[in-house]
């Protein structure tokens, strides 16, 4: 049996909460690919588990085996579980892993090999995925579309947790509000180079997931939130001056309209727009203006939030090559 | 005359949680008493409160933070200090208010346990006794509830409403957040941040961050010393806290999330009117005379300006995540 390495080379980092069926078997699954991977330590995180993981945990923890434990208050959720474990795993690679075994400790290995090949992030891509096709594979689907398409970062697979990472991207990715869904993103963001590949997957053995749909409306607000943030935050004032480019040409618009009535030129088709034009315009061409310039103050106070900031883009780049 | 170590000059926004000096715990209970406006017999109060924790056995020294007072009130805290080494006085030159001057607290207590007081006799000393044994049971927070209430109809009414709407909207089962009796761990107030009116829900904040928050009865007494009544303003000022409270517990990470949402009501039912308009207009009616073409207009921009606000605060915390923590360990294995 290994001991808990002093400074290990690997931390695996995985998330529980009420997984008293999973967690044994999962040992021993790890267990078994252990001799494959340098030296390791396996760090747990107890989610506010009701159950008997926290239990389950100690007895592990007994037998001697090279297990850190975090036992955290309450039920946090996924994000903070994740971040809690990114703080207190001390390897040089940090691998995160699901609780539910339906990602495959076997694949770490191959994680590993790529991750020699330089790259900061190796991503796992359920391609065979064994769920059920409407209520899960649908949704995410539709969301790894999104997501990729939104912030640039395409890969297949935002929602498998099988990662693997450089410790430099776990230090500077500061997660928070339901973030783990987007770390590629983040990561990439910040100069991270991300690489795919495929990996395992099982059907769910023990227990119910813990997500469903439901959550569009947040995942969309955290999506724009991110394009705006790994892509403009350098240039906030942009974001805002370009979203103020329509109202800007709209106010245009009906203020033209206003003054061409005065030359009684108007007419779109057959149809005519002239009362309009002397009664209702100019107060549309006045708020949309208002709006433009709203938006462009914004702007301006966007980039004075970055500026008294010690936020950095250039983290991961600037912390040099593997 | 105090040393001019003891007259602290705070910033009036905490921008982190109270540094609270570093090493072991000294001593067992830190009591903390911010010593504002409101202030009835300190010296019956200093001396009710040192015959319970001797009694109980257990090390304690007391902190007086004078928020701006000065006059009878500052001779007494003065005299307090010099006439026992178990006083802690921190002066502020100028009114602070409550959170400030807990904060300051926090930061001098050296107890394991921290314990705040109203500068007046508002509850039964004895029920000290409680709060330290509801800590000792495993809680890190232990709100007192005055129960029952001796104070007049019209302020039993005006604090049960506040604290009504506030379990309502927050969902943490606290009845009574204006009691100036509060247990706490060294952890909890390491951990908690707090300005303006927030410390009121100190309770609300620990149960938020994770902390176990509970609740005991103590015997409430006539309180001599406070104001009666609150007047309108008050209310008004109540309920822009407990809004604000709303706000900062659901979305403080996530401001998008109630801005957005928000936002895209408004843009949703100003294309709406918007639509429904030039539909008419394309049949032949005439706009000139219709107010909902502004109303529209209106709304369209204010949703695109709500919009707005929220991505600023997205912009704000996205800088400030590298100082977000979001989870507590209790331990590690």
């Amino acid at each position: 049996m290994s001991e808990l390495p002093e400074a290990p080379v690997l931390s695996i980092v995985i998330p529980l909460y009420n997984e008293e069926e999973s967690l044994r078997p999962l040992w021993d699954a790890i267990q078994a690919v252990l001799p494959e991977l340098p030296s390791t330590e396996v760090v747990f995180v107890d989610d506010g588990s009701s159950d008997t993981t926290p239990e389950i945990l100690a007895e592990l923890k007994a037998t001697g085996a090279p297990i850190r434990a975090l036992m955290l208050k309450r039920n946090f959720g996924q994000t903070p579980a994740m971040a809690a474990g990114f703080d207190h795993a001390r390897g040089r690679i940090v691998v995160t892993l699901d609780g539910d075994l339906q990602n495959d400790p076997t694949d770490i290995p191959r994680l590993l090999e790529e991750m020699d090949k330089g790259y900061d992030l190796v991503c796992g891509w359920r391609k065979n995925r064994r769920d059920t096709y409407l209520t899960r594979i649908l949704p995410s689907r539709i969301a790894n579309w999104l997501i990729g398409r939104i912030t640039g970062v395409r890969i297949h697979d935002y929602g498998c947790t099988l990662k693997a990472f450089r410790s430099e991207v776990v230090r500077h990715l500061n997660l928070y509000a339901d973030q783990h869904r987007f770390i590629p993103a983040i990561a990439a963001g910040h100069g991270a180079q991300v690489k795919e590949i495929v990996v395992n997957h099982h059907p769910r053995r023990y227990g119910t997931s813990k997500y469903g749909i439901g959550r569009t409306f947040k995942v969309m607000a955290d999506v724009v939130t991110l394009r705006m943030c790994t892509r403009f935050a350098s240039r906030p004032a942009h974001w805002f001056g370009i979203m103020s480019v329509p109202f800007f040409v709209m106010s245009v618009i009906f203020g033209l309209a206003t003054f061409l009535n005065l030359l009684e030129l108007i007419r779109f088709g057959g149809l005519d727009v002239g009362y309009e034009a002397q009664t209702v315009f100019p107060s549309i061409a006045f708020l949309f203006f208002y709006l433009a310039v709203h938006l462009i103050a914004l702007g301006f106070l966007s980039e004075l939030f970055l500026r008294v900031s010690d936020h950095r883009m250039t983290e991961i780049i600037d912390a040099g090559g593997v | 005359m105090p040393e001019a170590s003891d007259i602290v000059t705070p910033e009036v926004t905490r921008p982190h949680a109270p540094t609270i000096a570093p090493g072991p715990p000294e001593l067992d209970v830190s009591v903390v008493i911010p010593v504002g406006r409101d202030v009835g017999d300190l010296r019956g109060l200093f001396g009710a409160i040192t015959r319970e924790l001797s009694a109980l056995e257990r090390s304690h020294e007391i902190i007086f933070i004078a928020d701006g007072v000065s006059g009878d009130t500052l001779e007494i805290l003065t005299d307090l200090e010099a006439e026992s080494d178990r006083v802690v006085l921190i002066r502020f030159r100028q009114t602070f208010g409550e959170s400030v001057a807990l904060s300051a607290g926090f930061e001098r207590a050296r107890g394991a346990t921290l314990v705040t007081f109203a500068p007046y006799l508002q509850v039964v000393p004895s029920c000290l006794r409680k709060v330290l044994e509801a800590l000792d049971a495993g809680n890190d927070f232990v709100s007192a509830w005055r129960h029952p209430r001796v104070d007049p109809l019209l302020n039993r009414l005006q604090s049960n409403s506040f604290n009504w709407v506030t379990r309502a909207v927050t969902g943490v089962p606290i009845h009574d957040l204006n009691c100036g009796l509060r247990g706490m761990k060294r952890e909890v107030a390491q951990d908690l941040t707090f300005h303006g009116d927030m410390f009121r829900f100190l309770p609300i904040l620990a149960s938020k961050q994770g902390f176990r928050v509970a609740e005991v009865k103590v015997n409430h007494m006539t309180e001599m010393g406070k104001r009666g009544f609150f007047g309108v303003g008050v209310s008004i000022r109540r309920f822009l806290d407990i809004l604000t409270l709303f706000f900062l517990v659901k979305f403080t990470r996530k401001p998008l999330r109630f801005f957005g949402l928000i936002g895209a009501v408004l843009i949703f039912s100003g294309l709406l009117i918007s639509a429904y308009l030039v539909v008419l207009k394309v049949m032949g009616e005439s706009l000139a005379g219709r107010p909902l073409l502004l109303f529209g207009t209106l709304l369209l921009v204010l949703g695109v300006q709500m919009l707005s606000i929220g991505l600023l605060g997205e912009i704000i915390i996205y800088l400030h995540a590298r100082k977000i923590r979001e989870y507590v360990v209790d331990e590690e294995l």
